[in-house]
């Protein structure tokens, strides 16, 4: 199992990489269409669906990462309370599994409709790229976190001490 | 309106238990709908309708193109404070302020404010300037209470003062412009700083041990130290001035929507990081990484609040509210004040974006529908916020200013803080009586 978890770690840092590419990109991207378009007059026309495209591989890349390490954004106001009773550990696990399966429904609904745009053929404007892609990339990240979420629930639950030394 | 209020306590019970909040307004919001829709929460029509609206919600918020302005605005803050900008702007305040009695603590205002104009988070702001101004009032013998306080209540300006993560965020989830949001919170910001400047004062004049003078920089230290900021500064006035229209002028002609000028602003922090031999590739990378989860576990908040907010706007709440309002013929101003004492209250225990996701969606159609402008009451949300973060028993900026300093109690920091505090009062009814100080700038755009 420890093994498994320092495969999973390492593993991890392929959509991180990914993420931190499309950011730079982006940032490089913006960057050269503005100096294009004031001093040379000639922007790059395709900034603003590689703008889209590009926001969507830097947020849902690490989606799955930033929903199983604590960095959702939540309100810690009651953690005394469960602390006190110490029943955190109970709850964290049970708040994970909830999370996660709770994302089966929209993940098939994203799905749907990346598939309802490849039978319309729907592309970008001025670089063809179908738009389902986009939808397929989202629906397959939503999934993973799906996935990350139910098994951190489980190892909250069942072996905490396994999941504090991975973390 | 009954189903969007009980729909509201529900999501209120499940992020006390500490379900994340897009979870529990996604989950409320497309139960909600459903409801609405459907007339029952497990009608099939009604839950084909609200999936439909989450699953568009959630890949249309991935890739709304003005939403690129969160991860390039907190990408610019990241890279410049790695080029050693807390320092360098501590160092400048200091130099012209330093001298007088309770100079240093002014110097933390100063330099806060600074720091805001490159860094959208109230958090990150308290957290970077303790580390710098801490230990050089600390030497100085200044009171911990003072020392601390300056810095939480200056690092409150961090979502004011362009750029601001929290600004972004009530512009999209309410259609207002950014860059006019940006722009308007100029003024209130310097009135910000002015205005902590005499809670300082009042201070050192009540507790003169508190704050004593340091000692006084000669003009050619004065020269040497805003040197080695110009650059970032020039950074500043490039991406506000391209977003407010006033570099549109040959041969310039810049003129940047809210995204451009937070890519030039990020580049630009990027290049000046990199000149000073701040950044190596493994930071480079960390800061994008960390950048990325940032904007990730935003992106997720926002389509939380957005299906929420789908169904309370279908469910009637604010038409509800705007009903209410206009049977007990309340006058709009005794309600803006009702909907402030409600801010100032739930901000006693909630975090600030928490409060405006929950909040802004009920209340905005409310008080634009008594004739108030968007971008004014952007701008009063986001002062009762920053009022937020300084008031006990939750203020979370205190609570960084503990975990950063350690050895100062909570109740040390809150105490120091109080004439801060009312300063902010003052600064808020300023801003609700005179409108203007808002809006001179935007209007002018």
């Amino acid at each position: 199992m420890e093994r498994f978890l320092s495969l999973i770690h390492r593993i991890s840092h392929i959509p991180a990489f990914t993420a931190a590419t499309a950011l730079f990109v982006l940032m490089i991207m913006t960057f050269c269409d503005v100096i294009l378009r004031s001093v040379f007059n000639s922007p790059i026309e395709a900034a603003t669906e590689l703008t889209r495209i590009l926001m969507a591989i830097t947020v849902f890349s690490v989606l799955p990462i930033i929903s199983s390490t604590e960095r959702q954004i939540a309100v810690d106001l009651t953690d005394p309370i469960f602390d006190h009773f110490r029943i955190s550990r109970i709850r964290d696990g049970l708040v994970h599994l909830a999370s996660g399966v709770m994302l089966y429904w929209p993940i098939l609904r994203i799905w749907a409709l990346a598939e309802r745009t490849r039978e319309y053929g729907d592309v970008t404007e001025y670089l063809a790229i179908p738009q389902y892609l986009v939808g397929w990339f989202i629906a397959f990240a939503t999934a993973i976190t799906a996935v990350s979420m139910i098994f951190t629930g489980f190892l909250y639950l069942f072996s905490p001490k396994l999941l504090e030394r991975s973390l | 309106m009954t189903v969007a209020l009980i729909g509201f306590m529900i999501v209120l019970v499940l992020v006390l238990v500490r379900l994340p909040i897009v979870f529990a307004m996604g989950l409320v919001g497309t139960f909600g709908f459903a409801y609405e829709r459907g007339g029952s929460i497990f009608s099939e029509r009604g839950l084909n309708a609200a999936m439909s609206m989450v699953g568009r919600q959630i890949t249309d918020t991935a890739q709304d193109y003005g939403l690129s302005v969160i991860p390039l605005f907190i990408l610019m803050g990241l890279f410049v404070n790695k080029g050693g900008l807390s320092r360098e702007l501590y160092a400048v305040s200091n130099a012209f302020l330093g001298h007088m009695r309770g100079g240093l603590a002014m110097a933390t205002v100063a330099a806060c404010g600074g720091f805001s104009a490159i860094c959208g988070s109230s958090l990150a702001t308290a957290a970077t300037m303790a580390k710098v101004a801490m230990p050089e009032m600390r030497r100085y013998g200044y009171s911990d209470s003072l020392s601390t306080a300056s810095i939480a209540a200056g690092g409150t300006l961090g979502i004011l003062i362009p750029p601001s993560v929290i600004l972004v965020i009530y512009g999209i989830m309410t259609e207002t412009s950014i860059g006019k949001l940006f722009i308007a919170g100029i003024i209130p910001g310097a009135i910000g700083i002015l205005f902590y400047l005499f809670a300082v004062r009042w201070t050192v004049f009540r507790n003169p041990d508190s704050g004593p003078a340091g000692e006084r920089s000669s003009w050619g230290e004065r020269i040497r130290a805003l040197r080695s900021v110009w650059a970032v500064l020039l950074l500043f006035f490039l991406v506000i001035g391209g977003l407010y229209g006033a570099l549109d002028f040959e041969p310039l002609n810049l003129t940047f929507s809210p995204t451009e000028a937070a890519g030039m602003g990020a580049t630009g922090a990027f290049l000046i990081a990199l000149a000073r031999g701040g950044l190596t590739l493994k930071s480079t990378f960390v800061t994008l990484k960390e950048t990325a989860y940032t904007a990730a576990s935003l992106f997720a908040v926002l389509i939380g609040a957005q299906i929420f907010s789908n169904f309370v706007n279908f469910a009637g709440l604010p038409e509800g509210l705007i009903n209410l309002v206009t049977a007990y013929d309340v006058s709009p101003f005794v309600v803006m004040l009702m909907i402030l004492g409600i801010y100032i209250v739930l901000g006693c225990v909630f975090e600030s974006l928490s409060m405006l996701l929950l909040t802004v969606p009920i209340f905005f159609p409310l008080v634009i529908s008594l004739g108030y402008d968007p971008v004014w009451f952007g701008i009063v949300v986001v002062v009762v916020t920053e009022i937020s973060l300084i008031t006990p028993p939750v203020g979370l900026n205190v609570f960084i200013l503990r975990g950063v300093v350690g050895d100062v109690s909570t109740s040390t920091i809150f105490k120091g803080v109080t004439p801060f505090w009312i300063s902010d009062i003052f600064r808020l009814m300023l801003i609700v009586l005179v409108p203007a100080v808002v809006l001179f700038l935007p209007n002018q755009m």
